[in-house]
């Protein structure tokens, strides 16, 4: 008969529970997930990776896998209500049971980061996918030199993990530094005023070694390679998420392609070298 | 024997109405019609409800689905609903002159005029299309409705689905072969003669500043093929052309042009500007930023043959154009060429009534068999001028109206809807036709709906920039005899 | 070819080949060939021999939905209670004979083999695959859209094919080229002579002479990196302009293979598919907010010319996506011709190269 094993297609998702949801902001929420079979078997993931999430009769839709693998007995994904399935998914209430299957794509390097000052860039919802190789060198703080966060959001009500923030802030050589575009401040903010590529170049860091990892809209990442060009930072010194439409995230279906690429398969984590390389087409 | 289609693993997963599998024969004699009834709130729901109220028995076969007015009830609507499994649908609401918003079931009395026609053109058997005016104060009527609905639905059978083929053994239909043409060919000279006068004042166009862009046809890579061309400076207006295979409308550039601004000139046979009117009917082009170089027009050739949309033309270039261009030169204004051309009768209508003369099983299983072909490669809607949606409903996921799905049954939801949305409008270029990879006669489908809109309503599309389109106006004495 | 038993085949008249088909069909095999219903030529199951179409001229659009079916449910799903039910279903995958299959349709094969089973290997095209014979007839003469032997291929190209079926004087030669493809000659009875080294000599000239009139001009390999570099180039503009967004050319070409997974069903129970799709599309790329990589119809024409031409050939030793069939020229609504533009993209791409050297 068939010699194909013709069980799990690669499609069939696995199934998971909501155990939580917290919104972030007033159109982003954050669902904590756990594996019907958990106990027989966990997810095993690399922060950088992404998974696709179900919900039946919606339809499917990828996100980064939100959470460091050092803390796998729960899946997060953080997401923003725009289209079908995105506004399926933020409708879920705990307790229903959704469709996982993954890990898919590459990975942060994070081994070649060890010993280095480290620099996460986010912007808005961007944050999401440096949350996890985030979690990641503070579980594993000894491994990682200085540590900054730079989180900026359009205005103080959209910027994400307001507690979580405060939480890095006070680990062990961790600085953050949260802005808000010039107008999106309100009378007891803070922190910093203005977009990200500006506040960046304020801080003055120096390229020396240090690793910058930034994610985003993609106008913002464009100012941000000018602002870390400027400021004498290598290609390959800096490291990035693409965001492209996904669908199968098996590098079958073809709508991730860029170039040479399939950001499913060969990303999501691209250097800025990489992407200097491709087409202009994401 | 019947052709197969070609994905038959679907009904494997039909949900929580499937039959048992352990009790088919049991399942088969308790059969229950399904019976989607779309029915307005204030007249035929509360006439509904009177029924229930002054106890009146009938059949429990009706899934009442409330609307605010039958002119709320947009043709999608029935076919999802037999799409979904409904053996038979009804639609009922306020009696004209009696709509408690005035008028929104006479507009929606032309609609529905248009559904029937073509859902009985397909060969949907009609004992399963019921259309009715009931008053909130007319329950007796009501029960009854749903009596005979029911009777009628029992007796055509459970609805073997949207897709389905029917019976297997049904021997396939094929199309008789239209008459031949009424002419030859053109003379080579007057093509050519006409191609020097459109390329002289295409320059002229440009030159004088005139227009942005000329778009007409020039050779393609396959002689003896011409496609589309955009001339923007004089030297692009000498590689334009005119001949027998000048064959697309270019009219589908224009919604496109409007937004881009600018003045752009388009070469239009008679048939093409018909699709202009209709744009300029729709607001979706400014007749300032458009200048319309008609052209004397002998007919197209598609595959060997002349288009059948050509056999009744006159081939002279329409009324609305700003220029003519004939072999004797280029006028201004819509002038008659002088040419004599034989015209004879639209194949078309033999066609159609050749269809309309089978069985409607039959005439079901050619539909099912030609729709069971189609790839959803939406050539159809990008040929069309009038299909200028910013987003078609087949894109709209929310919820997904149109079925993704590349199979028979979702094949039936697109291209009914799109005639639906193109009836009154479309402007029979037979584009969509001549460019299916499948060869769904989809000029027969667009003809029908035509033919019924001239017939019901005397209205011609592509004729007057100014008139308002059949489908969103009503005379109140309008024909709704197939209505109880 | 040294592990295969009768490599030079068989010769056959036009009732053999019938006789032959019979006996598969006999066997329970899926017959898949051209068969011509109003005037429209297309693969089909057949149930006897007498249904097949062998004149010249390829089929409308490609055999490829017989191993990547233009949809297809991946699994089916239904909410209870505490979790969710999941099944594949049954695994209905019949072994099929794909009969007459023109060297170009059989090289698309070739093209899909990689998408689908050269990386993450898809089960459901993997057992089709292995489950499929390819029967390809050599073309007994080019189309004026053929341009197979400009990007690497011929009228007898042997590539994705099992066996070979080529017109010769009175009726046929067949050879198997894999040892999958000679098992299928196992019903061959006496009514098949043995062929002559000779005979596919004289049946190979004539497939020179059909493999020379083929006149389109080299596409030269080397021109995939030349190709990307013109990315950034107005000439994409007037290349891509008319190009109406259809999915035409997507969908008869032998080598496409995107797809888009969609639930159908509600939320109770349904099923997920997954269609067929085309980069041509305004929403292919499009994401939910709105934003679009490629929000013009020049863009997206650029990316299907450029995936065929620059892209895949990057990963694949330098071969063209495209086969060279032909039929996206011949279909196309607006007449756009795929390896005139990849000419006038590297044209224009070598002219500025020119200019800043």
């Amino acid at each position: 008969m068939l010699s194909v094993d013709h069980g799990r297609t690669p499609f069939l998702p696995r199934l998971a529970r909501v155990v939580s949801a917290h919104d972030e902001t007033p159109d982003v929420r954050t669902l904590r997930l756990e594996l019907l079979e958990q106990a027989a078997e966990r997810l095993h993931w690399e922060p950088g990776q992404f998974a696709e999430y179900s919900v039946f009769g919606t339809g499917e839709c990828v996100f980064t896998l939100a959470n460091s693998p050092t803390r796998s007995e729960y899946v997060e994904c953080t997401l923003r209500a725009v289209g079908k399935v995105t506004t399926g998914m933020a409708a879920l209430v705990v307790g229903q049971v959704v469709g996982l299957r993954g890990p898919y794509g590459n990975r942060f390097p994070v081994e070649q980061w060890r010993g280095r000052d480290l620099v996460f860039v986010g912007g808005g919802i961007g944050m999401a996918a440096l949350r996890a190789p985030l979690q990641f060198v503070l579980d594993k703080r000894a491994d990682y030199g200085e540590i900054v966060v730079l989180n900026g959001a359009r205005s103080v009500a959209d910027l994400v993990y307001k507690d979580e923030m405060k939480e890095w802030q006070a680990s062990d050589g961790v600085r953050v530094v949260r802005t808000v575009d010039p107008g999106g401040e309100t009378a007891e903010w803070d922190g910093e005023v203005g977009l990200l590529p500006d506040v960046f170049g304020r801080l003055g860091f120096k390229p020396d070694g240090r690793v910058v990892i930034v994610c985003g809209p993609p106008i913002m990442l464009h100012y941000m390679f000018q602002a870390l060009e400027k400021d004498g930072f290598a290609p390959d010194q800096v490291v990035t998420t693409m965001e492209n439409k996904m669908k199968c995230g098996l590098g079958l279906c073809g709508r991730c392609n860029i170039g040479r690429f399939l950001v499913c398969r060969d990303g999501p984590v691209f250097t800025w070298a990489q992407v200097q390389t491709l087409p202009k087409d994401f | 024997m019947a052709t197969k289609t070609i994905n038959e693993t679907t009904n494997a997963f039909q949900g929580a109405e499937a039959v048992a599998p352990s009790q088919p024969a049991a399942a088969a004699q308790k059969w229950q019609p399904v019976i989607a009834a779309f029915i307005c709130n204030w007249c035929t729901y509360a006439g509904a409800d009177m029924a229930g109220t002054t106890r009146r028995v009938y059949p429990a076969t009706v899934r009442p689905l409330r609307v605010p007015c039958t002119g709320r009830i947009d043709p999608l609507l029935v076919v999802k609903a037999f799409e979904q499994g409904a053996d038979g649908v009804i639609v009922s609401g306020c009696h004209p002159g009696d709509c408690h918003y005035v008028q929104g079931n006479m507009v929606a009395r032309r609609r529905f005029a248009a559904l029937r026609a073509l859902l009985e053109f397909l060969g949907l058997d009609v004992r399963r299309l019921h259309f009715a005016w009931v008053s909130a104060s007319e329950g007796m009527k009501w029960s009854h409705l749903v009596g005979e609905v029911t009777a009628a639905v029992r007796e055509a059978g459970p609805f073997q689905g949207w897709g389905a083929s029917g019976e297997p053994h049904r021997v396939p239909v094929s199309l008789p072969e239209p008459p031949a043409p009424p002419r030859g060919t053109p003379r080579p000279e007057d093509q050519q003669a006409t191609a020097e006068h459109l390329q002289r004042l295409a320059a002229k166009l440009l030159d004088e500043g005139l227009v942005t862009t000329v778009i007409g046809y020039a050779a393609g890579s396959l002689p003896p093929q011409m496609v589309p061309a955009f001339a923007t400076c004089a030297d692009d207006a000498r590689t334009l052309g005119w001949n027998e295979h000048c064959v697309n409308n270019l009219a589908v550039y224009l919604p496109a042009a409007q937004r881009q601004g600018g003045k752009t000139a388009i070469v239009a046979k008679q048939c093409d500007a018909r699709s202009v009117v209709g744009l300029l009917q729709e607001n979706q082009v400014k007749r300032e930023s458009v200048v319309l170089i008609g052209v004397s027009c002998p007919g197209v050739v598609v595959d060997g043959k002349l288009a059948l949309k050509c056999y009744s033309c006159d081939g002279e270039a329409a009324s609305v154009c700003d220029w003519t261009v004939t072999p004797e030169g280029a006028q201004p204004g819509a002038q008659n060429s002088g040419a004599r051309r034989a015209v004879a009768a639209d194949p078309r209508e033999a066609l159609i009534g050749f269809l309309e003369a089978l069985p409607a099983a039959d005439r079901w299983a050619y539909w099912q068999r030609q729709f069971a072909h189609c790839l959803r490669c939406y050539g159809c809607r990008a040929v069309c001028p009038l299909c200028y949606c910013s987003v078609c409903i087949a894109e709209k996921n929310r919820p997904q109206w149109i079925p993704v799905t590349i199979d028979a049954k979702g094949n039936m939801t697109w291209n009914v809807i799109r005639a639906l949305h193109l009836a009154g409008r479309c402007g029979s270029c037979e584009e969509c036709t001549r460019v299916c990879p499948a060869g769904v006669r989809l000029d027969l489908i667009n003809h029908r709906l035509a033919m019924e809109i001239e017939k019901r309503f005397g209205y011609h599309s592509g004729d007057d920039p100014g008139a308002a389109p059949p489908l969103v106006t009503f005379r109140p004495d309008d024909a709704g005899e197939f209505v109880r | 070819m040294d592990s295969l038993r009768d490599p030079l085949g068989w010769r056959l008249n036009d009732e053999g080949v019938a006789r032959w088909l019979e006996e598969l069909l006999r066997a329970g095999k899926r017959v898949i060939a051209p068969v011509e219903n109003d005037g429209l030529r297309l693969f089909q199951a057949v149930d006897s021999p007498a249904q097949v179409c062998l004149v010249s001229g390829k089929t409308r659009w490609s055999p490829k939905e017989f191993l990547f079916p233009r949809t297809e449910p991946l699994f089916s799903y239904a909410v209870e209670s505490d979790t969710v039910r999941l099944d594949e279903g049954p695994a209905e995958i019949q072994e099929q004979v794909l009969f007459a299959v023109r060297p170009c349709d059989s090289a698309g094969l070739t093209r899909l083999d990689a998408v689908f089973t050269g990386g993450e290997v898809d089960p459901l095209y993997a057992a089709r695959r292995e489950r499929t014979t390819v029967v390809t007839l050599a073309c007994p003469e080019a189309e004026p859209e053929c341009f197979c032997t400009a990007v690497g291929g011929s009228p007898r190209g042997e590539e994705g094919s099992d066996l070979q079926l080529v017109a010769a004087e009175q009726g046929w030669l067949l050879r198997p080229l894999t040892v999958k493809g000679e098992r299928l000659t196992a019903p061959l009875g006496e009514w098949a002579e043995r062929a002559t080294e000779e005979a596919w000599e004289r049946a190979r000239e004539a497939l020179q002479r059909v493999e020379e009139s083929i006149r389109e001009s080299t596409v030269a390999r080397g021109w995939a990196a030349v190709l990307e570099g013109s990315f950034g180039l107005p000439v994409w503009e007037t290349l891509g302009r008319r190009c109406l967004g259809c999915g035409i050319c997507t969908y008869v070409c032998p080598s496409c293979s995107c797809f888009d997974v969609n639930d159908r069903g509600d939320a109770r129970c349904g099923e997920r598919c997954r269609s067929w799709d085309s980069c041509t599309f305004a929403l292919f790329t499009r994401h939910a907010t709105g934003h679009n990589p490629r929000p013009t119809q020049a863009s997206r024409y650029r990316q299907r010319v450029l995936h065929k031409f620059a892209y895949y050939p990057q990963l694949h030793g330098g071969e063209f996506m495209c086969v060279g069939c032909g039929r996206c020229v011949k279909l196309c609504p607006v007449g756009m011709s795929i390896q005139e533009s990849v000419r006038t993209a590297v044209a224009a791409a070598q002219e500025v190269g020119d200019a800043q050297r």
